[in-house]
């Protein structure tokens, strides 16, 4: 194959903050983002390792099609045994740095190790002059707009940067990982799932700032057809529905009507107040506040991301998404999109996963330990998170750790990671996915909204739609871009000038859920551990008369696990997370 | 007679049906035929001021329908009357 050439990985030893460049293997030109965490930590990261402790390995990971003029292709996957699963875990986020790293020829970095004094702050520096570790002390314990504020004047304006927020310093197992949006300032995207920014806090690695300079675009082996395909990839998508051009947000009502927007710790599947968490009413705020819709990195047509101004008309926060306005909304009974956003900033600021965060709190309402829907009360304890009280840790370690701090029994979750939005009782198939995708309940990893699916197919659907979303996040592409596997594998033989063939993509999906399933079953997991919490089929939600719970036999869940003949939907099904 | 192709979404409505053959002369009529045999299938398209969903989009035989138009577009026995639900995590 021709193409882009001459890529390297960059290895970051945190135990004494060295770099080495090691050249990318030319057999691995067609793994990138989650693919590629997966067969660096299968390969590197011993399973059994205390996920907060020196043995972890941090990988974050440009798509294939990073730093290409391919559209909505400049994603970053950030992978790592997860401290809140015990299991593998990818999570993937937009903004430039994904971009920025491809375009200066690294597919990728492996963080190793741990500075003997975990008192010590770092930062990665990534340019087209070379790598290397740099003392961060002074950003220490910084929340992360202030932190990139003072990156923002540190570094030139061309860098992007990846950020660990206080929670992630202090090791709490709800963290992220952020990125920098398109003006490489604001810390607004999130790899959020899996606590991984607490990976990063444990290395002591505070900020990776990365200057593409002014290193270009690369280029594919045919430029011309590559250029072509981009063409009328993006001809074609926008002149279809573009049902994203509005957020995620604005899907509210119609996850409502399918009982799939979970109320008060899931007990009901519809909220009340559903017409002002609407991500409508965030649209008709950009009139009067001046908000508006715009891509999270350059080359997006997507352009799903809100920007949500306050009452002042001064910036907030971006994206406020569907899960955070389930998760953080209703979910806590709380009935104002506004206060939702307040509280997207907080876990934004202290890097915390919003679905996470949302869920323990409402474990913790359920509870009896804070009254439903008391926003200001959210507020408070979002904000003490990292000042490490008793219900802050809590909270900030997840719905798991919420539940055992609350003694309290109902708690959402697959794998030790809380259930996002999208419900499992009417989406018995997307249940399935959660179930078995060795990343726990994770929408992005097999997400199915099909409520009228036989059961027959649940196992099949999902194993579908986890190989197509697997591909798709090793791709580089935005799942909201809903490319198929035939789209992927033109993009790939165009960049390479090699046909890529069905079969050839159906293997590498597949591979990488092997890979990363073997990973759990070294870690320890067994199929006993593939299952819902209890209440997910105790609980019933739905309409009057047709009310459901998660009851999938333990046997079709089991299915998964078995590679089946591929179907034609295989390659023209869409990614869907 | 007219096809309506019923989005994944909405299969719930339908009991798992992935297209409906109804009788109608425009989009409003096909997809009321639809609900008289699923009730319950309209508002998930039609919002209760008769406008299309906000996060719906119709297409006849591949093509968009304008929007602001698409419920009184006509309807022939070969057309195909297709719905887009929007479904995102995020």
């Amino acid at each position: 194959m021709s193409g882009p050439s001459g890529d390297k990985l960059i290895y970051v030893d945190m135990n004494d903050q060295s770099v080495d460049i090691r050249d990318f293997p030319e057999q691995w030109k067609l793994l990138g983002g989650r693919g590629l965490s997966a067969k660096i930590l299968l390969a590197e990261c011993d399973p059994s390792c205390d996920p907060l402790g020196p043995d972890n390995v941090l990988v974050m990971a440009g798509g294939v099609l990073g730093g290409t003029a391919a559209p909505t292709s400049g994603r970053i996957s950030i992978g790592g045994k997860s401290p809140l699963t015990g299991g593998i875990k990818e999570a993937s986020s937009g903004g430039q740095p994904g971009q920025h790293l491809m375009k200066l020829g690294y597919r990728g970095i492996v963080v190793k190790g741990q500075p003997a004094d975990a008192e010590k702050r770092y930062a990665l520096e990534v340019t087209g002059d070379g790598v290397k570790v740099v003392a961060a002390d002074d950003h220490k314990g910084k929340w992360n707009y202030a932190l990139c504020e003072d990156l923002h004047g540190q570094y030139p304006a061309t860098a992007s940067f990846i950020t660990c927020g206080p929670a992630g310093e202090a090791r709490l197992t709800g963290a992220s990982v952020a990125t920098t949006d398109q003006d490489n300032r604001y810390p607004a995207r999130h790899a959020g799932r899996g606590g991984l920014g607490a990976v990063m806090g444990s290395k002591g690695l505070k900020y990776v700032a990365v200057d593409p300079g002014k290193a270009s675009v690369r280029q594919a082996s045919d430029r011309e057809a590559f250029g072509a395909l981009c063409k009328s990839y993006t001809k074609g998508y926008l002149a279809g529905g573009q049902m994203f051009k509005t957020g995620t947000a604005s899907i509210v009502p119609v996850a409502n009507m399918l009982h799939t927007f979970p109320y008060k710790n899931r007990v009901e599947g519809q909220s009340p107040d559903a017409a002002n968490l609407d991500g409508a009413r965030i649209v008709e705020s950009f009139e009067s506040r001046g908000g508006m819709m715009h891509n999270c990195m350059t080359g997006c047509i997507v352009k799903c991301s809100n920007v949500v101004n306050d009452a002042k008309g001064e910036y907030k926060t971006s994206a406020l998404e569907f899960e955070t306005l389930t998760l953080l909304g209703a979910t806590c009974a709380v009935a104002s999109w506004e206060d939702v956003a307040d509280m997207d900033r907080l876990c934004d600021e202290m890097g915390l996963d919003t679905i996470e965060t949302g869920a323990a709190i409402a474990v913790l309402m359920d509870a009896g330990q804070m009254e439903w829907g008391d926003a200001d009360a959210m507020r408070k304890l979002i904000a003490e998170i990292p000042e490490g009280t008793d219900r802050g840790n809590a909270v900030g370690n997840g719905a798991v750790a919420t539940g055992k701090f609350t003694g309290h029994h109902r708690v959402p979750e697959a794998k030790g990671q809380a259930i996002p939005a999208w419900d499992p009782r009417p989406l018995k198939a997307t249940g399935v996915s959660y179930c078995t995708s060795p990343m726990g309940a994770d929408h992005t990893a097999g997400l199915i909204v099909n409520p009228g699916l036989a059961p027959d197919q649940f196992a099949w659907e999902s194993q579908k739609v986890q190989i197509i979303n697997t591909v798709c996040d090793s791709s580089g592409f935005c799942q909201f871009l809903q490319p198929n596997l035939d789209d992927i594998r033109a993009f790939y033989g165009a960049l390479y000038g090699e046909e890529v063939s069905r079969e050839a993509i159906h293997d590498q999906g597949w591979q990488v859920l092997e890979d990363e399933w073997e990973f759990n079953r070294q870690a320890g997991f067994t199929p006993a551990d593939d299952k819902l919490a209890d209440c997910m089929g105790q609980d019933a939600v739905g309409a009057e008369g047709a009310k459901v719970v998660f009851d999938v036999p333990a046997e079709t869940i089991q299915a998964v696990f078995k590679r089946m003949p591929a179907q034609e939907e295989l390659f023209t099904g869409r990614a869907s997370g | 007679m007219p096809k309506v192709v019923i989005p994944p979404p909405y299969r719930g409505s339908t009991e798992g049906n992935t297209q409906v053959e109804v009788d109608g002369v425009n989009v409003a009529q096909c997809l009321e035929a639809v609900d008289q045999r699923y009730p319950g299938f309209f508002p998930l398209v039609v919002d209760d001021d008769g406008s299309v969903q906000r996060f719906v989009k119709l297409f006849v035989n591949g093509e968009q329908l304008d929007a602001g138009e698409e419920l009184h577009t006509a309807i022939s026995a070969e057309d195909e009357v297709e719905i887009l639900a929007a479904i995102a995590g995020g």
